[in-house]
């Protein structure tokens, strides 16, 4: 090293090079002290002194409803993402026949949900009217410029509330993987996206729904029932309405669940869609004021969330002695989904219970849906509609009686939520179960009417020729995938290539043909 | 000229590769199969249910070579293939009848 220094001193390009160099940090340096000098006189100045005192006066509404607003903005993308971990979710856990359909079904069903939304779905749900139903802002006609007290820009409620929409319009779709005729598909989620769930969801979450207003209020935070069970039943309507794919032996018939062609898919579709649920859950906050509920919220979340993954995950492994990915996905999704109504109202602890129940529940969920010769690909109605119904109980149990609700510049405590292992008795208990049979029942009822009534017009379901061919093909005109002629080797190339030799002792020969 | 036909444990792809490079072969060609032999299957587990997998994924290699060396040519790969465990493969041996190469048209053994 000592050499090289040697040798670049007496070097002349090297010594110039490095006078350059050094000139350069000079005159930087100087410009630098130069602008501090000039700024501290300007300020010691009379103008200068009086920009520097300038009082900042804001009112609290000036910071308190922009804050909140970007919150619930930043919450609604979270959300929407939760789209591309549905996709990946439901692909992975499909066939490889079928997986050009899942993509456009659910992004048909995107673009026809905030559509529907914008036309009357957010007027059913979240518009006043009575306690069955909403009938104000038809095409976000009449919007205050905030919704409701939450200081939130109306167009940005309007949006985090098409992202939830959006969700369970998709959790349907996934059970009804492989089998649906695209039309039916439209048909059928125009009645879920447009009537369905933004009706049923009035109930709960709207201005003046009954379920809302009952003496002990039914609560779902952040949707387990609204979205959740809603979806999961939908689903299982969609299911029996469809009858199972072809060639489908149920396990109770010697047969299982045909393997999904992507764990990497499905995988990444499930971890997706746990980033996005802190969009889901915290953003149901409404508030960026309530930070300590923020905070909880997603750390509940988590919680939830790594309890069921490792529950499930454990409790299916005596069965087959595999550590089982699928169900591990869907494990930690139904801890998601369990957490989602109770998270802004329990404890870390009480949200690991909650989760690692709903890794188990969702498990005897699978099953009894496999009992029942209903085929639901990728698990919705356990995950979903299951956990959703035991998440909405499990606050009746679980919530601590601390928390009450979030509100625009802080939390609310002035009537906290107790659940029956704290001591709040059993009246919340009561009001969980009686809004989710409630909600439960009636969903499945008109699900299956709806389904019904989509199938006695031959097109819910798409023909046994075109099912056995690949619905991608019939439906959408290719494949998704689509491999080109070339083999995709898996052995390094050896550097230098391999030389072109022919064995030894081959000899010259005439021309042979076939038949000499 | 013989066709020596191989099917075998994908994992030993490359141990047969390279003993057949080092045999001097001018060629070979491996496609990506699926079957079964006495075993009929293997079985898998998915989603907690155990079900029934009639072919099992296996390496297809194909090497023409000329008449004297196709015992040779079968002997590497049986032996670089080998883990003496179920499910091995098979190898066998059938009579080409022509071969030509595409760019010059030479036909017979000038073709290998």
């Amino acid at each position: 090293m000592i050499t090289t220094l040697k040798l670049r001193v007496r070097d002349r390009e090297s010594r110039r090079y490095f006078g350059a160099y050094l000139g350069g940090k000079m005159i930087g340096l100087g410009v630098v002290v130069l602008g501090m000098w000039a700024l501290a006189w300007y300020f010691s100045t009379k103008a200068g002194a009086a920009m520097l005192s300038q009082e900042v006066t804001t009112k609290a509404d000036d910071i308190v409803n922009p804050l909140n607003t970007v919150w619930v903005l930043v919450a609604a993308f979270l959300v929407f993402f939760m789209q591309a971990g549905f996709m990946m979710l439901e692909a992975g856990f499909g066939r490889t026949r079928e997986i050009s359909n899942i993509m456009l079904e659910c992004i048909a069903d995107t673009c026809l949900c905030g559509l529907l939304f914008w036309a009357f779905g957010f007027a059913f749900m979240f518009g006043s009217g009575n306690g069955w139903i909403g009938h104000e802002f038809f095409f976000l006609n009449g919007a205050p410029a905030t919704y409701g007290s939450t200081g939130v820009a109306f167009l940005a409620f309007f949006l985090f509330q098409f992202a939830f929409a959006d969700t369970c319009s998709t959790i349907t779709s996934g059970a009804m993987v492989g089998r649906t005729a695209f039309g039916g598909d439209l048909v059928y989620s125009f009645m879920v996206s447009g009537f369905i769930y933004p009706i049923v969801g009035h109930w709960i979450w709207g201005p003046d729904g009954w379920l809302a207003t009952m003496d002990t209020p039914f609560r779902d935070f952040a949707g387990s029932t609204v979205v959740h069970t809603v979806g999961g039943m939908i689903a299982l309507a969609g299911a029996i309405a469809l009858g199972p794919r072809l060639g489908r032996k149920f396990k109770r018939d010697g047969g299982g669940m045909p393997p999904g062609h992507d764990m990497i898919l499905a995988s990444l579709g499930g971890v997706i869609l746990w980033f996005g649920w802190y969009g889901f859950n915290p953003g149901s906050t409404l508030s960026a004021m309530d930070y300590g509920g923020i905070g909880r919220v997603a750390a509940n979340t988590t919680l939830a969330a790594c309890a069921a993954g490792l529950s499930a995950m454990f409790f299916v492994y005596p069965r087959s002695r595999k550590w089982d990915t699928g169900i591990s996905i869907n494990g930690f999704l139904a801890g998601l989904v369990a957490i989602t109504c109770p998270c802004y109202w329990v404890s870390p602890f009480g949200a690991v219970c909650i989760g690692a129940l709903a890794g188990v529940i969702m498990v005897f969920g699978v099953d009894f849906v496999e009992w029942l010769r209903v085929d639901d690909p990728i698990g919705a109605v356990a995950v979903h509609g299951v956990c959703g119904i035991f998440g909405t109980i499990s606050l009746g149990l679980f919530a601590t009686g601390q928390y009450g609700l979030p509100g625009p510049t802080g939390a609310d405590n002035s009537a906290p939520v107790e659940g029956l292992f704290y001591g709040g008795g059993t009246k919340q208990l009561f009001a969980q179960i009686l809004g989710s049979a409630v909600v439960t029942v009636s969903v499945f009822a008109v699900a299956m009417v709806v389904m019904y009534a989509v199938k006695a017009l031959g097109i819910l379901r798409v023909s046994a020729e075109v099912e056995l061919g690949g619905i991608d093909i019939h439906e959408h005109g290719a494949p998704a995938y689509h491999p080109e002629f070339a083999y995709m080797g898996h052995s390094a190339i050896p550097s230098g290539g391999a030389p072109h030799v022919t064995l030894p002792g081959a000899t010259q020969g005439a021309p042979l043909r076939v038949g000499d | 000229m013989y066709l020596v036909t191989a099917v075998l444990k994908p994992h030993r792809l490359e141990e047969v590769t390279s003993a057949l490079k080092d045999l001097d072969v001018s060629g070979m060609t491996i496609s990506e199969v699926q079957g079964f032999g006495r075993q009929r299957g293997h079985t898998e587990v998915y989603r907690g249910s155990e079900y029934k997998v009639d072919y099992v994924p296996k390496v297809r290699v194909d090497v023409v070579c000329d008449a004297a060396d196709a015992d040779k040519v079968a002997d590497v790969i049986a032996d670089s293939a080998r883990t003496g465990k179920i499910g091995d493969g098979k190898i066998w041996i059938t009579e080409v009848a022509r071969l030509v190469r595409i760019r010059t048209g030479e036909a017979g053994a000038d073709a290998l």
